[in-house]
């Protein structure tokens, strides 16, 4: 990723802006021409209160105002300082407005961007592929969203107008200045070139120090965190004191960081402080010399001594500035980073109408790399309607079959079928749109208990939403919770236990009423008990609904119209419960050992 | 990620409206008593501000001697004298400016250090219902935000107030010393721009604030949109993700604009009143001069104070309307650190431990003055309820003999976490009362009787750091040698050695590096390690792989001999092999007795055995091992 993609790729965000960051940047142009007229009206006044009417230096235009204001008579000492006054009010409400424009303009030119910029990367992010989020760290893309994304924006709206207003502070001051005297202008630029260099240099310097301190606060915010999250820990052992030293090591380290990162920032600021107020010094003994020996009056003096500090102050937060925007090109780089990761391909085709839920699948193979695959070989055949059971230990590959027919990831041999078409010419929505999962860790949105149901079907009714959480048995759960449906899910809200959590998504699933449910591992925190009469729910949707079934319990899988058991990602044993206890194998073996426990149930009633 | 506890969604709702209350003085006074405790630093701090103030007066005057010399005296005005004054303001200023932020920055961070020190110390002290209501991300803005924010009006507010107030003052008698009438003409400008202002800042936090509330949300979604992308792929919401989304952004756009043209209007207004003022010294100026009241030096002066009047009045009111919006801060972090545990050691019993400190405590007596040991733990007929809700527990009948081990079983929510909680005394009963050998608890030391419990919860709590640093927790001074031994009693010591930097293993924050089952290990060890007279425990139900489910099993029946222990249970060998098994249902104790005692009766506990067991041999590890 170099500077020249990123550059381009700001580019491209500014279109629709460009007039409007145009139009900032020239109202902010004009706007300061006005800004440095007041100080020549103050020049104008004093010259003429110095000199005397005749005396002075008066451009010809502003006699002839004069003239006019005094009508016809010759103008006095108070017809100038009146010019001077109302010149003075007039050329500052024109750049006031001016600036007003800049502001504005400004805005709605970086908050546009941002927004589009924003916009982008949350669409972007949804429709990346999941194995660029399996091999991501959260908190790292989190981190690019949300502060690389604001520095870009500081960077857009403030920076860059910064750096446009120093410039052209330096293209409109520097001829006026020359134009007055061009000695004392030289003067007045002395120190300029010390001031920078010092202050890109110190800056620099200071920025590693930054990052400590923002490290500092990290650690110390982890350490209050963890020491809220585990308060019982800590009581438990009564390790309160214990705790204290601990963030108390923390907080003063953050403190002491921060002290000297402020010793540092005092040092600069005293110190330019003193440049910058020693080269005002400078301009004023030195030009009142050269108006004692009469190279300048004492109005190009004030004028002189005025504009040096309307530059002087903006030069010495260059330093500060331009750091800052070197941190923004990093920031853009790391967004555009993301951005560049391909996205899921969405040009398949869509066959409009529902499926059936017939799935085959013929000698699929998959795998992450060449060497390991996940799956082999693995071929199947569910009909329309009919249930299916998938056995194995961890990593036998049975999520990944869940996956394959979400197309979360794509077959990499074989072929999928589903209702006669290859899955791989569907488009990817099209068949989610036709499948609902449920995940052994459901996510729920922090929204409503209501609101996360609805992601099922937008527009079902309440009647439907209560019919699919009494399938699922979690209706009477909600209905104690203290605000019942409207109950907010997370940290604001209700505490869900992983049976709670994992009920509402399967009533979620539920709710979207498709032709195939796939079950993945999905009702392991819930209780037999439970359980049983979810199945039983389960089991009047047959014929209508193709459901697949990844489970460990045999009492879930032993009514269905078919088990395929999975090892090492290959299809070990394959048929019905019937079947498959019947001959030697994995199966038989789960079976004696359900049973054998089975039975020692029943003789510890017996015995007793 | 600490700016994530910027986080305006953990406001009151109260906050957005508080600033209409007015002041609340009484409330800042004692947040000053932080600052204030600098006082060579404040000393310095307002000294500068005072320094810096004044030095910015004099300059004005220092130009107009010149110029007005220039006029009188011409050559031989002196120079020297002039340039060596300035330049010695100069000095002034560069060193106060330096040391001002150096001094102010100290104060600021020492503040910020101090109440957050106060406010951890009182975290570690409250009783748990103080947390019931407050969740964890509440408490952490108050701890970061909430502090930075009003750290920053406790130091640099003060410094702003002492500098303001000095070179308005100081600019208000020069003007006036130099020329009344055009003194009190610039003047008149001050209300106007004082009124100005106030409101200005005002809308102008209220609308950050809206910014950093719109920003915070952005980033929520940015989070879950990362975290739920298979949910959201499964039920392909993208574009519907998208649409809200893109709703978020137009707010945040349309509140950033708004808050950055109130703040494009602001500087023009505030300018053109300057104006106004320099215009109107150089028209009364003008007169004066006709007058032969004033000078030329005397008018490059007005014109220089006109600008420079305005700085202070800007800072002032901004730091007044950050005060205003701040309120509900300073109030969340009194509150914080004034507030009284609910649960803490009664005056008789604090009053028995001083006079024991006295002379020093003997051997086998504790440090309340009781003996040091508890044979014997009794409930007598304990019943609780929370200030609001129904009764959680009542009528609870218990005795646990040393070396006992209870278990309880039951329902979830039907009050055995409470049970728990009372024993620990992290609440007390609000009916009956617990007994330790006959006295009652609340005639007991509190830290005494936490510092002899051990508890292992059922999402272990392992803290960021080192394995080793973890298993110490359970007793800081123990050796090397004892941590060992603890961690092999608890069957923690083979996977520990497994891993590559062994006990210097780093978790991760929160223990992210371990399994479930390795945090339990984790936490076993260091309950070992702490061998406390009381053992509670809430067994863990998630799965973990059948070594570890091995160890665990070894590891517990070390971890709950001889001593009282009560566990809530969910492992049949745990609750098998207790000495009694407890029911609990709808806040009552409905059964009790052995494993076989209970079978018999054909109760519940036999319908929850029943079901249990078939739940837990059919976890997928052990039918895998046993395949």
């Amino acid at each position: 990723m170099n500077d020249r993609v990123n550059a381009r790729l700001l580019w491209q965000l500014t279109r629709d802006y460009r007039l409007v960051f145009s139009m900032a940047i020239v109202s902010m142009a004009v706007g300061y021409l006005f800004m440095f007229g007041p100080p020549l009206a103050g020049k104008l006044a004093i010259d003429v209160v110095e000199q005397g009417v005749d005396g002075a230096d008066i451009p010809p235009w502003i006699h002839r105002i004069a003239e006019m204001l005094a009508f016809g008579s010759a103008p006095g000492l108070m017809t100038y300082m009146a010019i001077a006054a109302i010149g003075t009010v007039l050329m500052t409400m024109l750049a006031g407005m001016l600036l007003y424009v800049r502001g504005r303009c400004s805005a709605i030119a970086s908050e546009g961007i941002i927004r589009r910029l924003r916009d982008r990367i949350f669409s972007h992010l949804e429709h990346l592929a999941s194995s660029y989020h399996d091999k991501q760290d959260t908190g790292d893309l989190l981190q690019r969203c949300s502060s690389d994304m604001e520095t870009v924006r500081v960077f857009l709206a403030g920076q860059v107008i910064e750096i446009s207003r120093a410039i052209l502070m330096l293209l409109v001051v520097l001829p006026i200045l020359f134009w007055l005297d061009t000695d004392m202008a030289w003067l007045s630029l002395a120190s300029m070139p010390i001031l920078l260099v010092s202050a890109v240099i110190f800056f620099r310097r200071v920025k590693e120090l930054f990052l400590e301190v923002d490290e500092s606060e990290a650690r110390m915010t982890t350490v209050l965190q963890e020491n809220l999250t585990g308060i019982r820990v800590v009581r438990a052992f009564a390790r309160q004191e214990f705790e204290i030293g601990k963030f108390g090591e923390r907080n003063r380290e953050f403190r002491d960081l921060n002290q000297k990162l402020i010793g540092l920032l005092g040092l600069y600021y005293g110190g330019s402080d003193l440049i910058c107020l020693g080269q005002i010094c400078l301009l004023l003994i030195v030009g009142a010399t050269w108006t004692i020996e009469g190279h300048i009056t004492v109005g190009t003096l004030f004028a002189f001594l005025t504009y040096e500090s309307m530059i002087i102050w903006p030069i010495r937060h260059m330093g500060r500035v331009l750091t800052d925007s070197g941190k923004a090109i990093v920031s853009m780089g790391r967004i555009a980073e993301v951005l560049a990761e391909p996205m899921e391909t969405q040009n398949e085709t869509d066959p409009g109408k529902r499926l059936s839920g017939r799935v085959e699948f013929h000698h699929v193979g998959f795998g992450f790399d060449a060497h390991r695959p996940v799956l082999s070989d693995v071929s199947f055949t569910i009909g329309a309607g009919q249930t299916l059971a998938i056995l194995g230990p961890p990593g036998a590959g049975k999520s990944t079959i869940a996956q394959l027919l979400m197309r979360l990831y794509d077959y990499t041999s074989g072929s999928i079928l589903l209702d006669g078409h290859e899955l791989s010419t569907l488009s990817r929505k099209f068949v989610r749109s036709q499948i609902s999962i449920v995940l052994q860790e459901p996510f729920l949105y922090s929204a409503s208990i209501l609101g996360n149901l609805l992601v099922g079907r937008v527009d079902a009714s309440f009647q439907e939403v209560v019919e699919a959480t009494q399938e699922a048995c979690i209706h009477e759960s909600i209905e104690r919770f203290p605000r019942g449906y409207d109950s907010l899910v997370g940290e604001r809200g209700v505490t869900l236990s992983g049976g709670q959590r994992q009920r509402i998504a399967l009533a979620r699933a539920l709710l979207k009423r498709p032709p195939i449910l796939i079950l993945d591992d999905a009702l392991s925190a819930v209780d037999t008990d439970t359980e049983s009469q979810i199945l039983a729910a389960l089991a009047k949707a047959r014929n209508k609904q193709t459901t697949i079934i990844v489970a460990h319990r045999l009492s879930t899988v032993m009514h269905a119209d078919k088990i395929l058991v999975l090892n090492e990602g290959r299809i070990v044993q394959e048929g019905t419960h019937e079947s498959l206890s019947q001959v030697d194998g994995i199966y038989r073996n789960l079976c004696e050992i359900q049973g054998a426990i089975q039975d020692q149930i029943e003789s510890d009633l017996v015995r007793n | 990620m600490s700016d994530f506890f910027d986080d305006e969604n953990f406001q009151d709702e109260f906050d957005e409206d508080s600033w209409r209350h007015g002041m609340n003085l009484d409330l800042w006074k004692r947040l000053l008593g932080y600052t204030l405790h600098y006082k060579k630093e404040v000393t310095i701090l307002v000294t500068c501000a005072i320094s810096v103030a004044l030095s910015e007066v004099a300059f004005p005057l220092i130009t107009k001697a010149v110029i007005d010399g220039i006029a009188q005296q011409g050559a031989d005005l002196n120079l020297t004298l002039y340039g060596s004054l300035y330049a010695f303001f100069v000095v002034v200023i560069g060193i106060s400016v330096g040391n001002f932020i150096w001094f102010g920055g100290k104060i600021r961070t020492n503040v910020a250090h101090d109440i957050r020190r106060d406010g951890f110390d009182n975290l570690q002290h409250l009783s748990f219902s103080y947390y019931d209501f407050r969740p964890v991300g509440w408490l952490m803005a108050r701890m970061t935000s909430d502090i930075e924010r009003l750290s920053n009006i406790l130091a640099w507010g003060l410094l702003d107030l002492v500098w303001g107030a000095t070179m308005m003052f100081g600019i208000a008698v020069a003007m006036l010393f130099m020329n009344v009438t055009l003194g009190l003409v610039v003047l008149s400008m001050i209300p106007v721009l004082a009124w100005l202002s106030l409101n200005f800042q005002r809308r102008i936090l209220k609308s950050a604030r809206q910014v950093r509330k719109t920003n915070s949300r952005i980033t929520g979604s940015f989070n879950e949109s990362i975290m739920g992308v298979r949910t959201t792929k499964a039920f392909v919401k993208e574009a519907e993700n998208l649409n809200n989304f893109g709703s978020l952004t137009d707010d945040m756009y349309k509140a950033s604009v708004l808050n950055r043209i109130q703040a494009a209007l602001y500087l023009p207004l505030v300018l053109t009143l300057g104006s106004l003022a320099s215009g109107l010294a150089l028209v009364f100026g003008g007169l004066e001069i006709l007058w032969g009241a004033i000078t030329a030096g005397t008018l490059v002066a007005f014109l220089t104070y006109a600008r420079h009047f305005f700085e202070p009045i800007q800072e002032l009111a901004n730091w007044f309307a950050e005060m205003q919006m701040a309120q509900a801060s300073a109030e969340r972090i009194i509150s914080l650190i004034e507030s009284e545990p609910a649960i803490q050691d009664s005056p008789e019993v604090r009053e028995r431990m001083q006079a024991l400190h006295a002379d020093s405590v003997p051997a086998r007596i504790a440090i309340d003055g009781h003996p040091d040991e508890i044979r014997q733990v009794t409930f007598e007929n304990v019943g609780f309820k929370y200030d609001v809700g129904p009764q959680v527990l009542s009528g609870v009948d218990l005795t646990i003999e040393h070396g006992q081990n209870i278990a309880i079983v039951g329902s979830t929510g039907g009050g055995k976490t409470t049970l728990v909680n009372l024993l620990c005394r992290f609440y007390e009963p609000t009916e009956g009362r617990i007994l330790l050998d006959g006295v009652d608890y609340r005639d007991r030391s509190l830290h005494w009787l936490q510092s002899n419990l051990g508890i292992v919860l059922q999402a272990s709590h392992v803290f960021g750091g080192s394995i080793m640093e973890n298993i110490r927790y359970g007793r800081l001074d123990a050796t090397e040698d004892e941590i060992l031994e603890a961690s092999r009693r608890a069957g923690a010591h083979d996977f520990i050695m497994a891993m590559d930097d062994g006990y210097d293993t780093q978790v991760g924050e929160g223990g992210s590096k371990l399994s479930a089952g390795q945090k339990q290990l984790l936490s076993f060890a260091r309950a070992i390690l702490a061998d406390p007279k009381i053992l509670v425990m809430d067994e863990a139900t998630s799965s973990v792989d059948t070594v570890t489910e091995q160890h665990i099993q070894k590891g517990l029946a070390e971890l709950l001999k001889g001593r009282i222990s009560v566990v809530i249970a969910h492992r049949l060998s745990t609750i098998r092999n207790a000495d009694r098994i407890i029911v609990i249902e709808h806040g009552r104790m409905i059964e009790s007795g052995n494993h076989a005692e209970l079978m018999k009766v054909r109760g519940r506990y036999h319908k929850l055995y029943t079901q249990q067991s078939l739940t837990q041999f059919s976890r997928e590890e052990r039918t895998w091992v046993a395949v």
